[in-house]
């Protein structure tokens, strides 16, 4: 330090020596990221079906304990082993750390990802997914509920399977925000500091359109910029505590915050009476999580037979009855009929006659990423 | 016999700085090279020279740079004020209680910093005993709260890096020479003048060597916002991170990333000039002199 | 005898002024006495909430639902939480022994040798500490990505060794300072090869620091979560297990083995922390201050 000529010269070897490294071990790469081409290989269905079958998901999407799904999975293909590791936590976040690896035609080990419908169109869009025959999977043709059959993203369920679905809407606490019923009502000065809304913007922004009066299926860029600006207000006057994930269970459960946006099933991980799900009066926001096979993917046999076996009613009917999701499988409530009466499991369509699917926002990819940027400089400041 | 004397050094090297050539100078120069790239994620980052992407950077997240160095700077200062009586009763205070006291302060380190993070939360609820008491002595609002604002953030810092702190304090005290305490007393009197003159002087090493280890996570940290934070308490580590994985704007985190370790690097040198001590570097040669 | 004068003439004072002189004289080990607890907390809240039955998934709600030794008994039942700790373990262990040997030699050689390229090479020790650790992540990943090293258990360990390195070098270095050669000067004169003086000699002396670094070392590479999450693949370690859970429900069994490793931490320090007493009590014959660097 004395001799800062000398540090310099140092840094400057360093970096001298980086640069030899890297060009002698590294010949191309030019481009990072980026389209590949889109040429969608379809999945092989084996057989036989055994061997490692590695999947990624979110946390508490499947049952537990004796008898659980995943060791009868093992016991109806003997010689399979599933990891089943709970390593997606968020979308963009699961993908930021798989996309590299995608993008050289890879997929790190794994046989089989869930991720949310928009994901899922991402990943495909960019040419990261297998298409997968029905005749491989003949229960979920047989069983996949009617009004999952032909979302927007995907009119043929030529890439994804849904795991399960759910609803985007309010988690109340009865007692310290009675009269919260639409979204609009996060924005009551009464609540000042005791409100959150998620940091995933697919769910957060389109209902806060649809408090607007504005359908997100009409909405344009400006209109969603227009609700940006909503939450911008809401962070700077101290109204909003936090965007959250589910991690606002905890502070539901703490009663640091007595109203928040947030997802359907998670009224099961809640341990404080007062907090119940509530259909917004405009209506909530429908979405799904699908079962999608990379390319790359190890052991597709595995990944086939893997959500053939979750469309069978007698399976999922557990499966549901743990993580109190919306099931896309038809006939599990002749299984469990308790599970038929449950409005967050089995909702009719009255009940979501106001719902959204979740959509993206408009426009093209230039107008997705500003939309995208505006967000997070809400969250990030 | 000569020659192989001359080469000891460099194959005790070898292994280590191999090491940190390949797995840290060489992702590093990966860095800076995507932080020139210019493009979108969908069409591809193309090799450029486009330096425009460090002004960007900086210009959208000036808010965050300032309250990252401000937290960082609280935290550490707080840490300090806590680690050193701490690490003075514990080398030279305690007697018999040294070990369990030193046990004490290491062994939370082992517990992993999320746990103790997420533990936080539970203490610091809104209307836990903690934060009534605070409010009782007015340090916080009556309708106030802890969590979820950059006071929160502190905390959690200051908590997390406080091992940092303590143990290179703890180090330079216990190898202090007490008989030189004793000769400070008969020599300036007062034991404050002591304290000013001979034992801070001898421990200045071990101060900033504690106050550089914990500055630095500090500044880079994003954990502490994420969970103990709310809405306007973000850090760069937060927005590098939204960059990184939620916006895919690879070149403008790397950029940033750049900028924070060059804004880390002026800092530490400045301090170090200022605080006059080689001892972080390892400037043995001081020594030798 | 301050302290012997204080108190004799504390007792003709009235009783606040003795208290206050008792506070006085004993503030500062109240002062750490409030810190150490201040450590504590939330490894006692943790610890408490081990007990906890949960809710009926066996997770942790964030509120007290009544005592059980249940997860105790079953401590390792939840395969999950389990298989990522025993993974954290491996990882931290290999981790540890790698960078601690590697960074002692470096120690050495900058402490104990002149030769030319020493400030690149502290440069070289001093950037990692410098660097903020989702940059090491980040950067980590995108060289794993080109090299196409798969990301998995060898990409975490080449990472956990790499941020370690540093951390050793700088403990292990302070101890080599204040470190006296004459011994070693010695075992030389008495015919000793240097490979048989580095056995019996240094190394024995130079225990508690490479223990300490060790320990650092250990507990840098079982905490770390930034540069973990952007390298590791499919492998689940313990913080990452950790991160993911707590999104929706932490099994109370992670508080359970949290617990267990902290007590484990607590057996391993105090041995480690009376060995090196009694490394100090037998090193303690060389004069203590030489080696002790130039104050500014």
């Amino acid at each position: 330090m004395r001799t800062p000529r000398k540090s310099l010269r140092a840094v400057l070897a360093l970096g001298a020596l980086g640069a030899a490294i890297t060009l002698t071990a590294c010949g191309g790469g030019d481009t990072v990221g980026g389209a590949s081409d889109n040429k969608a290989e379809v999945a092989e269905p084996g057989p036989p079906v055994d061997g490692e079958f590695n999947i990624s998901t979110w946390v508490g999407y499947i049952d537990k304990g004796d008898g659980n799904t995943i060791s009868k999975f093992e016991e109806e293909y003997p010689g399979t082993n599933v990891n089943y590791t709970e390593d997606v936590n968020d979308n963009s976040d699961f993908f930021g750390k798989v996309q590299p690896l995608l993008d050289e035609g890879e997929s790190g080990g794994r046989s089989m990802f869930v991720v949310t419908d928009w994901m899922a169109k991402q990943m495909n869009d960019l040419g990261y997914l297998q298409e997968i025959d029905y005749a491989d999977v003949p229960n979920v043709d047989a069983n996949l509920k009617d009004s999952l059959r032909s979302p927007s993203f995907d009119p043929d369920r030529k890439f994804s399977i849904p795991w399960q679905s759910g609803m985007t809407g309010l988690l109340v606490n009865e007692r310290l925000a009675p009269d919260v019923n639409s979204v609009n009502d996060l924005f009551d000065p009464k609540y000042k500091g005791k409100v959150t809304v998620l940091t995933e913007m697919r769910d957060t922004v389109p209902l806060l359109l649809k408090a607007d009066g504005i359908d997100p299926e009409d909405a344009t860029k400006q209109d969603w910029l227009d609700e940006i600006d909503r939450l911008q207000g809401a962070v700077d006057s101290g109204q909003l505590r936090r965007f959250t994930g589910n991690d606002y269970v905890q502070d539901l459960t703490n009663e640091n915050v007595v109203a928040a946006i947030g997802w359907s099933g998670d009224i099961a991980l809640i341990a404080n009476d007062s907090v119940d799900w509530r259909m917004p009066t405009t209506g909530c926001i429908i979405w799904s999580d699908n079962m999608v096979i990379p390319v790359g993917a190890p052991n597709t046999a595995a990944a086939l037979a893997w959500a053939d076996f979750a469309y069978d009613p007698e399976i999922q009917a557990p499966i549901s009855d743990y993580v109190r999701y919306v099931s896309p499988v038809e006939g599990i409530e002749k299984v469990n009929p308790a599970l038929a009466k449950d409005p967050l499991v089995n909702p009719s369509d009255e009940f979501t006659a106001d719902c959204s699917t979740q959509p993206n926002p408009p426009g093209s990819a230039e107008d997705v990423q500003e939309v995208t940027e505006a967000f997070q400089a809400v969250i990030t400041q | 016999m000569t020659t192989r004397r001359r080469l000891i050094p460099y194959w005790l090297l070898a292994p280590g700085a191999i090491w940190l050539a390949l797995f840290f100078v060489v992702p590093m120069y990966f860095m800076g090279e995507l932080a020139l790239r210019s493009g979108t994620f969908t069409e591809g980052f193309e090799s450029a020279f486009q330096i425009s992407n460090f002004s960007d950077a900086l210009s959208g997240h000036t808010n965050q740079v300032v309250r990252s160095f401000v937290y960082a700077g609280t935290a550490t200062l707080i840490a300090l004020l806590i680690a050193y009586p701490l690490a003075y009763a514990i080398a030279l205070r305690a007697g018999r209680w040294r070990l369990l006291l030193l046990f004490a302060v290491i062994a939370p380190f082992f517990t992993t910093y999320l746990i103790r993070t997420i533990a936080w939360k539970t203490i610091l609820a809104d209307d836990s005993p903690v934060v009534s008491v605070l409010q009782a002595l007015q340090l916080v609002p009556e309708d106030g709260r802890v969590l979820a604002t950059g006071g929160a953030v502190i905390a959690g810092l200051t908590y997390n890096f406080l091992p940092f702190m303590i143990l290179p304090i703890y180090a330079s005290l216990e190898r202090m020479d007490t008989g030189l305490i004793e000769a400070g007393k008969d020599l300036y009197a007062s034991s404050t003048q002591t304290f000013l003159r001979v034992t801070l002087p001898i421990t200045a090493p071990g101060i900033v060597a504690g106050v550089l280890l914990t500055f630095i996570p500090a500044v880079g940290d994003y954990v502490n916002a994420e969970i103990l934070g709310g809405t306007g308490t973000a850090m760069i580590g937060n927005v590098i991170q939204s960059l990184y994985l939620e916006q895919r704007n690879y070149p403008e985190a790397a950029a940033l990333s750049f900028l924070m370790m060059l804004a880390i690097l002026i800092v530490v040198l400045i301090y170090l000039r200022v605080a006059g001590s080689g001892a972080f570097m390892g400037d043995e040669d001081e020594r030798r002199a | 005898m301050e302290a012997a004068t204080v108190s004799s003439r504390a007792g003709s004072k009235p009783a606040p002024a003795r208290a206050w002189a008792w506070l006085r004289r004993n503030a500062l080990l109240i002062f750490a006495g409030l810190a150490v607890l201040y450590m504590l907390v939330p490894i006692f809240v943790i610890a408490v909430f081990s007990f906890d039955t949960g809710n009926a998934q066996g997770e942790l709600d964030f509120a007290w639902d009544g005592f059980t030794l249940e997860y105790w008994q079953n401590a390792f039942a939840n395969k999950a939480v389990t298989e990522s700790m025993v993974t954290s373990l491996e990882l931290a262990a290999l981790a540890t022994v790698v960078s601690t040997a590697i960074g002692t030699l470096m120690a050495m050689a900058l402490v104990r040798h002149e030769f030319f390229g020493r400030r690149a090479t502290n440069l070289l020790i001093i950037l990692p500490l410098a660097t903020p650790e989702i940059v090491i992540g980040a950067a980590l990943l995108s060289m794993f990505i080109s090299y196409k090293v798969s990301l998995g258990f060898t990409s975490l360990f080449i990472a956990h060794v790499m941020f370690s390195i540093s951390f050793v070098v700088v403990v292990v270095r302070s101890r080599l300072i204040g470190f006296d050669r004459s011994i070693e000067e010695a075992a030389a004169d008495l015919g000793s090869t240097p490979l048989t003086t580095f056995r019996t000699v240094t190394l024995p002396l130079l225990a508690p620091g490479i223990v300490g670094a060790a320990l650092l070392a250990f507990a840098l590479s079982l905490d770390d979560f930034v540069i973990s999450n952007f390298n590791s693949g499919t492998t689940v370690t313990f913080p990452l297990f950790i991160f993911g859970a707590s999104l929706r429900g932490i099994p109370v069994q992670v508080n359970v083995l949290a617990t267990m490793l902290f007590v484990l931490t607590a057996l391993t320090i105090v041995l480690v922390l009376w060995q090196q007493r009694k490394a100090k009590e037998m090193a303690s014959v060389r004069p203590e201050q030489e080696g002790q660097p130039a104050q500014v």
